[in-house]
């Protein structure tokens, strides 16, 4: 007699199914080397030339708090060179015909005898978060950074950038109330779980919180720390770096287990945040830095969302709620049967 | 000695998914064997590899017979159309009200336009603006002879572009209008640059009024590098159909990253067929920057309690994974963007609004792919408000751009004449009444629709409501219209009979105001569209 459990294929083990690990959306954990980019606004001045090797801490540019544009007659603006995109420096015992204090600033362009200049009040010196290389500076445009350093990926960066000692201040699926926030963490971004709402945003920038690594936060907490960001920006004394790294997307969500593995073999590191491209750079860290099993897969959105499991293989088009028809696949969560998830809604670690 | 291959794979790399068809010809014609997608970024080959393994699992000799082997299939010969997301165009102009103009005409382009005059942006923020990394094209454009609004501020406007073009050597400048003979473009600009010529291209100026705007856009549309862009060959397989199908056929696309119409009718005597298209970024699902607006239009067509600012997270998670969360409330939430999006995209193509309605509607993009067919046909009742009757199909297979990556239009009309049954999937009839009386808009009927051979003999059409009458996939039938007073069914009558086709949605009748007008309380709003909703969402299946 046959026996049929011998023959039978589990799900997983075809070509099909080995193969169709592959339909799933990869999200590449780390990227190295980096070249990240910081903006430069018109009117910025950049304090690093192209090839210059910068350490962190090393002054970067210069940001006016208070950007305006100021007409100034040519004669009075071509003495250091004159053309689109170069410096202007006040020459001395000039006095600018709308009064405005700006000593310096950017050649936006000429007309009708005038220059139009990018100058403002109060500038702001922004710090290079992590050690690299200058590879580019394009007035009015960015400073592309080199470096070696290892990234790990988020969705999106707020403000920034930062850098600190990295400090994990909650469980991957917590979320950070304002009373929670300790002072004992100023000076460190914090890894704050799920989600984290805007009175514990301005309670950790207020106790000196460098940074926030975060897996989601919603729309209307994301303006509000803008808002307030742009306030405390034009405030007289200006504000101390601050960055929020967004993991994930907007409804809350846990922190990926691999990411958080990294996270806990970098704590008490220094670490960075830098906006594009959106990650939180760590240096010497990438031989370290523990990577996720093949085949794990997550679940991404849906009722299960946030759920970790390993790949069983593909399930073929399913009914799923609301009379739709899905490609799906079979999931195993611990030792229960495989799980029929819709492709679009998983996601594997790269 | 060529061998005549008899597989080929159709591949559409989208934004938001990859989708890929397998063609092969067991026969005299070519057919649609199977069609797979997934989430953008996956390699078609492993979609060609899956999708030939399930073919040789169901069919070998089929498999054999067209030479497709899963090690292999990745070998045979491709049609391929990409999307890819739209290039940012900067529109400047020296007054609010030109650049108001200059900006309704980029908004029927694919650019994803972003705006700025003197009135709104100071100079720095403008040359901000051109500088940024993303704009790729600078559109500055004014009137011949310039308007009073205009004057005090176009030699700095020209001379602000001229700085930038002499800043930026790869930025694409469009100048719309005499901004090249003015002072400030000759200061901005400077001497002759290399490759000026090539990156600099001159427009018709602006009209004191919106008029016909093909030149401009034409410019625009050059400026775009990708001829292998999904909804620019969607156009040319939308004529070769028309011309296959001897119909008048309507495209409705929208994807993650815009949309696109387009109307074609077929040649006439010696005259080849013709197509008017509009491809915007505007008729994007989700656009980029979600704002309070966005959030509005979307929530203006859920029935859910969803607050402002949960809808704001929701689409910007649908933006960032819009492959995902497809079922469900997903699914809903999908099908209450996709309605804003053809809002957008209905606002954007009046001029192919007032065109009569055509034969057949062919539904298009990732929006719809995978919603059930009840609530496709809803949602373009909902938002296409032309009255007339027309079929709807859905390109389920998204073949239409691949096959427009064919050059030669006999080669090509030749494949879609074989593939016309597999290449669309009819969802069903779609019958849209205007001017129903409007003291006759209650429950109370109004009318009534007979169907040819319908062994359930008359259906009552009840004021200001949409039904679902069962007409199978395939089945035709004369579906004629009586009511007390005259309607507008393409025109105006009280009794009128038109043919109609099954699908897996069957007919929709709609008597609902056109255009559309939606309670505005809240609550009242929403009860409308639940009650709607019930037809093309079963209760049990949300």
């Amino acid at each position: 007699m046959t026996e049929p459990a011998a023959t039978a294929t589990a799900p997983g083990d075809s070509a099909v199914d080995r193969i169709g690990l592959a339909l799933l959306a990869t999200r590449t954990l780390v990227e190295s080397p980096i070249d990240a980019v910081f903006g430069l606004h018109p009117g910025d001045r950049a304090l690093v030339k192209a090839g210059e090797a910068v350490g962190r801490g090393q002054p970067l540019l210069e940001h006016y708090r208070d950007p305006r544009t100021i007409v100034v007659p040519t004669e009075g603006a071509e003495e250091g060179g004159g053309a689109p995109g170069d410096r202007w420096v006040e020459p001395p015992g000039h006095k600018s015909p709308e009064g405005e204090q700006t000593s310096s600033g950017e050649l936006l362009f000429r007309s009708g005898g005038k220059w139009r200049i990018a100058g403002g009040d109060r500038p702001d010196v922004i710090e290079a978060p992590f050690a690299g290389v200058v590879s580019d500076v394009r007035p009015g445009s960015g400073i592309t950074f080199h470096t070696t350093a290892s990234g790990i990926l988020g969705r999106t960066v707020l403000a920034g950038p930062t850098w600190g000692r990295l400090q994990i201040v909650t469980d991957a699926d917590g979320e950070l109330r304002a009373q929670h926030v300790d002072v004992g963490a100023a000076g460190s971004i914090i890894v704050a779980g799920a989600r984290i709402d805007a009175e514990a945003l301005t309670r950790a920038r207020a106790v000196g919180i460098r940074g926030v690594v975060v897996a989601a936060l919603g729309i209307k907490e994301q303006r509000d720390f803008l808002a307030s960001e742009r306030r405390g920006r034009a405030a007289v004394h200006g504000l101390p770096p601050f960055g929020i790294l967004v993991l994930e997307g907007a409804a809350r969500r846990a922190i990926p287990s691999p990411i958080m593995d990294m996270f806990r073999a970098l704590e008490g590191g220094m670490a960075a945040i830098v906006g594009s491209p959106a990650a939180l750079i760590v240096e010497d860290a990438a031989d370290h830095l523990p990577r996720p099993a093949a085949d794990l897969v997550r679940v991404r959105s849906g009722p299960l969302a946030g759920a970790e499991g390993t790949w069983a293989g593909l399930a073929g088009p399913r009914r799923f709620p609301a009379g739709v028809v899905l490609e799906a696949a079979f999931v195993r969560f611990g030792g229960r049967p495989p799980v029929a998830i819709p492709i679009g809604d998983l996601e594997r670690f790269a | 000695m060529t061998t005549v291959p008899r597989a080929l794979l159709a591949i559409d790399a989208g934004s938001a998914t990859t989708s890929v068809a397998l063609l092969g010809k067991p026969g005299s014609t070519w057919r649609l064997l199977g069609a797979l997608s997934a989430p953008a970024g996956t390699p078609a080959d492993v979609l060609a590899e899956i999708l030939a393994t399930r073919l040789v699992g169901a069919d070998l000799a089929l498999a054999d017979f067209v030479g497709v082997t899963p090690v292999g299939v990745s070998d045979l010969p491709r049609l391929e159309a990409v999307s890819r997301p739209p290039r940012t165009l900067a529109v400047l102009g020296a007054s609010r009200r030109a650049v108001g103009l200059l900006e309704a005409v980029a908004a029927r382009t694919p650019w994803r336009v972003r705006a700025a005059s003197p009135e709104s942006h100071d100079p720095r923020e403008m040359t901000e603006l051109a500088l940024r990394p993303d704009v790729a094209a600078v559109l500055v454009g004014a009137g011949d002879p310039p308007g009073p609004d205009e004057r005090g501020w176009l030699d700095d406007l020209a001379g602000l572009v001229g700085a930038v073009a002499r800043r930026r050597p790869d930025l694409q400048v469009v100048l719309a209008g005499p901004i090249g003979a003015r002072d400030g473009w000759a200061e901005g600009f400077g001497g002759p640059i290399e490759g000026a010529g090539e990156r600099v291209s001159l427009a018709p100026a602006l009209g004191l009024r919106s008029g016909p705007d093909e030149p401009l856009r034409e410019i625009l549309e050059r400026l775009l590098p990708d001829t292998a862009d999904s909804r620019h060959l969607s156009v040319r397989t939308l004529l070769s159909l028309a011309d296959a199908l001897d119909r008048r056929l309507e495209l409705l696309d929208v994807g993650i990253d815009g949309g696109l119409r387009a109307m074609a009718s077929p040649g006439v005597g010696e005259q080849g067929p013709v197509a008017v298209a509009v491809r915007t970024a505007q008729a994007a699902l989700v656009p980029p920057e979600i704002d309070d607006a966005t959030v509005d239009s979307v929530l203006a067509w859920t029935t859910g309690s969803l607050d402002r600012h949960r809808m704001g997270d929701r689409l910007m998670d649908l933006r960032a994974q819009p492959w995902a969360d497809a079922s469900g409330e997903g699914a809903r939430l999908r099908l209450a963007a996709a309605r804003a999006a053809l809002r957008r995209l209905a606002a954007s193509s009046q001029d192919i609004g007032a065109m009569a309605s055509p034969d057949l509607t062919i539904i298009a993009g990732g929006a719809f792919a995978v919603a059930p067919p009840r609530a496709v046909a809803l949602a373009i009742a909902d938002t296409i408000r032309r009255p007339g009757a027309t079929q709807l199909a859905i390109d389920h297979a998204r073949l239409l751009g691949p096959i427009g990556s064919i050059d030669d239009p006999d080669e090509r009309r030749d494949l879609i004449a074989d593939l016309a049954d597999d290449l669309l999937a009819p969802i069903g009839s779609l019958l849209v009444v205007g001017s129903v009386p409007t003291t006759r808009r209650s429950a109370a009927r109004v009318g009534r629709l007979t169907l040819d051979g319908d062994r359930h003999g008359r259906h009552d059409l009840a004021g200001g409501e949409v039904s679902f009458i069962e007409l199978s996939p395939g089945d035709t039938a004369l579906a004629t219209l009586e009511f007390r007073d005259a309607v507008r069914i393409g025109h105006r009558a009280r009794r009128v009979a038109v043919p109609v086709s099954g699908g897996v949605a069957g007919l929709a009748v709609d008597l609902r105001d056109v255009p559309l007008r939606l309670p505005d309380r809240r609550d009242r709003r929403r009860a409308a569209l639940a009650a709607w909703g019930e037809l093309a969402w079963p209760g049990d299946e949300r």
